[in-house]
């Protein structure tokens, strides 16, 4: 029991750090609905992935501490922002595992930014892969 | 000893000076009256409009800037009515302070920028020819240029008043006229200067804080439309709501 109770702190570790830097992530994004000084983790199973414009959207089942299945949508980027990002239309399929960190909403909804205009946010795949939208043809 | 030492230092000084001279006069030959290619502005203040600050308001501006509520800066609260949540176009200026890249074309008469937020065209006319006396108003209004020197001067009129200039909800009116200009000073940079004049709106002329325009090698315009079927799709889904108030 405790040793599974230090298991999930150590988990929380470098979510830990990355909250402790947080004053120095920039916040550029604009919309003041979301916490731009806050980085939240959720991990869940994806539902859909739309690569619309001018936004981008990610939609995953996140279990609750409660149990409760709840479906999060996240704001990202519009394609062309995506892809010089090294991203595809393909890069999320559903029922993919991911955990995405992200900007939460004000308000406390399952609606959250993660993108360009927030340094930090990223996807992270249950094959320890990750995606972030940082531009990839600037040197 | 000391000779040695100061003929050492006169060997190095001319090997300092004399070996990079070469690439780079090659480096910094370039057409100052060519500025084709893909290009995006710089990061820099402005918060992407013209400036953070503006000249004072006459009273139908203040209550035009009253009226608009911003996503972005001192007024920002969730929700809003930025016109381009509606897929409206962008307008001019605005859209030149966006974050995307750009295409500057060059053709006999006319100069186009092609800009990728929602895959935008808008001419220049370099032909001679003047500003229309009484344009009708359109979104992007109706632009001339010349070159003084190596200074491309824009001028612009004919807009209509449903854009901001920013993303803070600074507004204009129909009246508004816009002086642009733009030197390339190396390759790799245009300096970018604007005025706006707008006496319905503002007190004074509004000069924008002055911003670099950077190249985008390698990069390519991509099909970027803000589609207000899909907008109005993500709004229902993530943007209303977060903006939702809620007692949570």
């Amino acid at each position: 029991m405790k040793n599974g109770k230090m298991k999930s702190l150590a988990w929380m570790l470098p979510l830990l750090f990355f909250c402790a830097t947080v004053p120095e992530v920039t916040a550029h994004h604009g919309n003041s609905a979301y916490d731009e000084q806050a980085r939240v983790s959720i991990k869940g199973i994806v539902t859909e992935f739309v690569w619309t414009n001018p936004h981008s959207q990610i939609y995953l089942d996140v279990k609750e501490k409660n149990g409760k299945t709840v479906n999060w949508g996240v704001e990202t980027n519009s394609p062309a922002i995506l892809t010089r990002a090294g991203w595809t239309s393909r890069s999320i399929k559903p029922g993919d595992e991911i955990t995405i960190i992200l900007c939460p909403a004000k308000n406390g909804a399952p609606v959250a930014y993660a993108g360009s205009g927030d340094a930090g946010t990223k996807v992270i795949f249950s094959n320890g892969k990750e995606l972030d939208f940082q531009d990839k043809t600037t040197k | 000893m000391q000779t040695l030492l100061v003929r050492s230092i006169g060997i190095v000084a001319a090997m300092m000076f004399s070996v990079p001279a070469m690439p780079q006069a090659a480096a910094t030959r370039f057409d100052a009256h060519d500025l084709s290619g893909v290009w995006q502005l710089a990061p820099g203040g402005g918060g992407q409009g013209p400036g953070d600050s503006f000249p004072p308001l006459t009273p139908w501006g203040q209550a035009k800037y009253e009226a608009n509520k911003p996503g972005y800066g001192p007024r920002a609260a969730p929700g809003g009515n930025d016109p381009i949540l509606k897929c409206d176009p962008i307008g001019f200026p605005r859209i030149l302070f966006q974050i995307w890249p750009f295409e500057i074309i060059q053709i006999p008469g006319r100069i186009l920028m092609f800009f990728e937020g929602q895959h935008t065209i808008r001419e220049i006319w370099m032909d001679g020819r003047k500003l229309p006396a009484d344009p009708e108003a359109t979104w992007y209004g109706y632009s001339v240029g010349k070159w003084e020197g190596d200074t491309l001067v824009v001028e612009s009129t004919g807009f209509n008043d449903k854009t901001w200039l920013g993303a803070q909800g600074q507004p204009h009116s129909n009246e508004m006229r816009t002086i642009e200009r733009y030197r390339r000073v190396d390759p790799a940079t245009i300096q970018f200067n604007l005025t706006i004049v707008d006496p319905k709106a503002y007190t004074k002329t509004w000069e924008a804080e002055p911003r670099l325009i950077k190249p985008r090698p390698g990069v390519e315009i991509i099909e970027s439309f803000c589609v207000a079927s899909e907008e109005e799709e993500f709004a229902r889904r993530i943007r209303q709501p977060a903006a939702q108030q809620t007692g949570k």
